[in-house]
């Protein structure tokens, strides 16, 4: 399945790389549309991490069935903005977007609140176990990046892709980083509360840092075409997202009653859908190298 | 009185994950306790059956917890507590003379046995029992408010909520292995745990379906 | 061709009719059914140590000396449970765990004995504990000289720290990032658990009286470990663990014991231990498998906890020693000291569902750590969940209901809110064990308790009632009522001293009567504090047992050097 996904994806790398050639603003569309990807990647993790949740939650309070229509509304963007290969921004996909990161500002909003009204206020316990102040990130970087995705796609033929004035590239690398490092600061918190008993739990509050001070490194430093090490770096990231999720769903299955159990430990056990959150970013990160290697001035 | 858990019963969640084998074994074991006495005698059992009819009233609607029943298996088992007062014998010499003490009180106040008794007259006989009042020579030393307090009341209660229809009432999620709880806060429940009425039965009874 | 599975006929025996600890192999609690291998010790052949009881004391103790190199056989009269096959989710089923056999209990304020503070299982009361596991307040190790009551302890505080910090990585405790109260301690090896409804009563509670409170250091793991599984929250920890999570000594100190070459034998109830002409203990004599047995041994160790021990003791008088084994004090026995285990109820509005999660979620030890208060020692206070036999049984014989108002205030259970202190009571010489006429099972003398309250224990009830009747009350729950009279944790009646007068064991938990029997439970506490003991009971044990190698290394263990 990943292995003809790949292939297929190669192809399509190699058929966009031809294209370059003959149209530069192409290269605007292809990075766009590698956000779209990493967009839809991090609008699944909310979406099933939501849901699952807010299933906890028992959804006492409405708003809490939003992120989930939300991220529904921007995989469904992603998807369409990953099949659209015309150099124009789209009003609907770029409303939801802006929606997407809204939700994300007030759900974090919504989680501040719900932890300073527990008794211990900003204390370990309600980090630990009141509603995850962090999490609501994802779905404004799950927002911001199909955002960004238009604005880049939206960029004149000839004109390098620019975001809030910044070149694309450069700013996509920053957002990305930024959003890896705030990711890890999540899975440094969950992990610390389980006290780091596997030793695998380290990667995601290691990797992950060493990704964004890359990252971020390509967002100020001199241009520089082949960063190969970013490169490798965000893909190992990627996949240490996935295999994130075999390490939980092992965990499921050794908490008292295993999956048999399912009711409880999907729910208490680590969260399966957390992951690949990470991947959604060092996609959007690959997407930034892409924009900084084909315009050079971006 | 209206039922406060509408519809919940957690023999319902026999086959979910709450229960395990051992726990099945168990709880089946206690619902199969013989209906008749195997070491009071009839008139013993039918008289620890009066006495648990005060102090656990049960309602006419349902069948009733068998609470004279597991009495005189823990008397057949002769599981103890670890303890007793310097004038209580163990268990079951304290059961056998309770029970006849109490007869000849209620012979010597009445002039019938305490089963023949009215509810008021019965309830009357234990009162006096809890509060000392009981002097009668059957007692043979033994304490009749340590008796009341130690081995009638504390007997009666924990066979009675050892029942899984006592556990309904009071809305009790019941076992809980491998599968234990996922929402502990205020007013929160997990799908598999009793939904109280709170003024809305016929929706609290819909969610008890479900809990197995 | 079927595979064999010979442990299938094992597994199914009951445990508590035929030992499993013997043949080689004891049972595995980690795998159902399963077996470990375990060396076995000749009974006529002296092992180094012999301990009797396997819980926090004598189970952390065996672990210790076995690793340490020394032979060692422990002796337990209940049975090995593997907790994954043999609990039920029952209380009245698992009421197996504990000690029910036959006591006297007596005296002004007698104890109720049993489930609450009796265990009779490999693992002891840790099969069953409530897992709160607390550090003393560093001044109640002088509590004589510093706080003016009771007695020092020969041991210095800032040497129990590290022994404390010992025995939270061993179990690893769930626990606090930073706790309130006492000096610096390291960071608990795991995170605290999250609060249910009845831990954030309490929380709100103090924060409306304005004293701290923390998450309650529990011995139940919050992450996996091993192959122990992390705590489901299913609330049934005082009647047994059935996941492992709970770290009691039965899936902690036993199987590292039996890994590093201790046997430990199920079902052997000790009787008597034995003394040469010498006045040195030789051995003990144990009923196993319907027969008496004598084992061996170069040092005895008891640890039945505060009343087993006395017990024992005082069943093995010799000529030489008419008043029982290391009495020459006369204190075995003597100076018995409980816990207050008072409680405030109320109804709250919301649902609280106690049931769900670890009973103690969250405590304050404030009462512990101020001073301005009319009597001595300290308290800390709990959040509770008991389960529907224990709720129905306090309703009925601590408040006194029965009849309809019976079942109705049990209609309320799952919007019960509680607090239930741990206070210190005070040492009293006229508390304690003796032994009675009847005769048990074995055909032993059973225990006699006699228990009595002070003045000082009544003024500190009185203050905690006080106190947590208001934290109910702010937090405005109704029906609010006190339950005065129950008591928990037994300790003190084979004290720790300096002095060999006033005292039964050194600061090495040694008799100074008998220079190769020790003793190391509870019973060693010369003052108990407001806390739960398990904690420090396992400290003293792992004290012990360094004291122990460093004495043998300096071949100390046969004599005394000095008195």
């Amino acid at each position: 399945m990943t292995a003809s996904r790949q292939a297929l994806q190669s192809m399509l790398d190699q058929l966009d790389a031809l294209q370059i050639e003959a149209d530069r603003c192409a290269a605007t569309v292809r990075a766009a549309r590698r956000l779209n990807r990493g967009s839809a990647l991090l609008a699944a993790s909310v979406l099933m991490d939501s849901a699952v949740e807010h299933y906890r939650g028992n959804f006492t309070n409405r708003a809490m069935y939003t992120p989930l229509l939300i991220s529904v509304l921007t995989l469904a963007i992603s998807a369409h903005g990953t099949t659209d290969r015309r150099p124009a921004s789209h009003r609907v996909r770029h409303g939801i977007a802006v929606a997407a990161a809204a939700t994300g500002l007030a759900g974090t909003a919504f989680h501040i609140r719900n932890v300073l009204k527990r008794p211990g206020r900003l204390d370990w316990q309600n980090l630990f176990y009141g509603a995850p102040v962090g999490a609501p990130m994802a779905i404004l970087l799950a927002g911001l990046l199909g955002s960004a995705a238009e604005w880049v796609r939206d960029t004149p033929n000839h004109m390098p892709p620019r975001l809030f004035g910044i070149p694309a590239g450069r700013a996509l690398a920053a957002l990305s980083g930024l959003g890896l490092l705030c990711t890890s600061g999540e899975a440094a918190l969950l992990h610390f509360r389980g006290a780091f008993h596997n030793r695998a739990m380290f990667a995601p509050v290691t990797l992950p840092p060493i990704g964004a001070a890359l990252l971020l490194n390509a967002a100020v430093a001199p241009k520089c075409r082949e960063r190969w090490l970013t490169r490798v770096w965000l893909q190992l990231i990627m996949l240490m997202g996935l295999t994130g999720v075999g390490f939980h769903a092992w965990g499921i299955h050794r908490a008292m009653g295993g999956w048999r159990n399912w009711s409880q430990n999907v729910v208490d056990g680590p969260p399966l859908p957390a992951p690949p959150s990470f991947t959604g970013l060092a996609l959007a990160g690959l997407a930034a190298l892409g924009l900084l290697r084909d315009h050079e001035d971006a | 009185m209206p039922d406060r858990y509408p519809g919940y019963d957690v023999l319902a969640k026999r086959h979910t994950p709450s229960w395990n084998e051992q726990t099945r074994r168990v709880i089946d074991r206690r619902l199969a306790v013989p209906r008749t006495p195997r070491f009071l005698s009839d008139h013993e059992f039918a008289t620890v059956q009066a006495i648990a009819a005060e102090v656990v009233p049960q309602p006419v609607h349902r069948p009733p917890v068998p609470v004279a029943a597991l009495i005189d298996a823990k008397l057949l088992d002769d599981i103890q507590d670890g303890f007793r007062a310097a004038d209580m014998p163990r268990q079951r010499t304290a059961w056998l003379r309770g029970l006849q003490a109490l007869d000849a009180e209620a012979q010597a106040a009445h002039g019938a046995a305490f089963r023949a008794l009215t509810a008021e007259r019965r309830c009357d006989l234990l009162l006096q029992m809890k509060q000392g009042a009981l002097k009668h020579d059957s007692w043979g030393g033994m304490s009749p408010v340590n008796f009341f307090k130690q081995r009638l009341l504390h007997d009666i209660v924990e066979a009675y909520w050892s029942h899984p229809t006592a556990w309904n009432e009071i809305g009790w999620g019941g076992p809980a292995s491998p599968r234990g709880y996922v929402r502990m806060g205020y007013d929160e429940r997990d799908p598999w745990e009793a939904a109280e009425a709170h003024g809305d039965a016929d929706a609290a009874s819909r969610k008890n379906r479900h809990v197995g | 061709m079927p595979m064999q599975r010979p442990e299938r006929t094992a597994m199914l025996a009951d445990p508590l009719a035929e030992p499993r600890g013997k043949d080689g192999r004891a049972p595995d609690v980690f795998r159902p059914g399963g077996w470990v291998p375990m060396r076995q010790y000749r009974e006529s052949e002296p092992v180094d140590f012999l301990i009797v009881g396997t819980g926090a004391g004598g189970g952390t103790l065996a672990c210790r000396l076995a690793e340490a190199g020394f032979s060692v056989v422990g002796l337990d009269a209940g049975p090995w449970f593997r907790p994954l096959d043999d609990f039920a989710s029952d209380e009245a089923e698992q009421s197996k765990l504990y000690w029910t056999d036959d006591r006297i209990s007596t005296g002004a304020n007698p104890l109720q004995l049993g489930s609450n503070n009796s265990g009779k299982a490999v693992g002891g009361s840790t099969v069953h504990f409530a897992m709160v596991s607390l550090r003393f307040r560093p001044e109640w190790f002088r509590a004589r000289t510093l706080l003016g009551y009771g007695a020092d302890w020969p041991i210095d505080w800032r040497e129990m720290w590290s022994y404390y910090a010992e025995v939270e990585q061993a179990l690893k405790i769930a626990g606090p990032i930073s706790y309130p109260w006492g000096p610096k301690r390291p960071r608990y090896p795991y995170r605290a658990h999250e609060l249910n409804a009845a831990a954030l009563a309490l929380a709100e509670g103090c924060e409306k009286l304005g004293v701290a409170w923390s998450e309650t250091p529990l011995a139940t793991l919050s992450a996996p470990r091993g192959l122990a599984h992390p705590c489901v929250y299913r609330g049934f920890c005082v009647t047994g663990c059935s996941t492992n999570a709970k770290q009691s000594a039965l899936v902690t100190w036993i199987p590292h014991a039996v890994a590093a070459g201790a046997e430990l034998r199920d079902l052997s109830m000790a009787g008597r231990i034995e003394v040469d002409a010498a006045g040195r203990a030789v051995g003990v004599h144990y009923f196993r498998e319907d027969a008496w047995h004598f084992q061996q041994a170069r040092n005895v160790v008891v640890a039945g906890y505060a009343i087993e021990t006395p017990r024992l003791l005082l069943n093995s008088t010799t000529d030489r020693y008419p008043d029982g084994l290391a009495n020459s004090s006369g204190l075995v026995g003597r100076y018995l000291t409980v816990q207050a285990n008072q409680a405030a109820w109320g109804l709250s509005k919301r649902e609280i569902r106690s049931y769900k999660g670890p009973p103690s979620l969250a405590l304050t030890e404030h009462w512990n750590y101020d001073d301005r208060k009319d009597f001595f020692g300290g308290y800390c206070y709990m959040s509770q969940g008991p389960l529907p036999q224990l709720w129905a049984n306090t309703l009925a014989t601590a408040r006194g209901l029965w009849g309809a108002p019976l079942m109705e205030a049990m209609e309320n259970y799952n919007h019960q809110v509680g607090l239930k202190i741990v206070g210190e009571m005070m040492p009293q010489a006229n508390n304690r064990v003796t032994l009675a006429d009847d005769k048990d099972q074995y055909g032993l003398p059973i225990a006699r308790v006699e228990y009595a309250w002070c003045d000082n224990d009544r003024r500190l009830i009185d203050h905690a009632l006080d106190f947590m009747t208001q934290a109910l009350q702010a937090i405005d729950a109704s029906d609010i009522w006190q339950q005065t009279d129950d008591t928990c944790h037994i300790n003190g009646t084979a004290r720790m001293g300096i002095d060999p007068r006033t005292s039964v064991v050194d600061a090495d938990c040694r008799s100074w009567d008998i220079p190769n029997l020790w003793i190391c439970d509870g019973s060693v506490f010369p003052t108990v504090g407001g806390v739960n003991p398990s904690l420090t009971i396992q400290a003293i044990a792992c004290r012990t047992a360094n004291r122990i190698r460093a004495l043998a290394a300096r071949g100390e263990l046969e004599r005394r050097a000095h008195v």
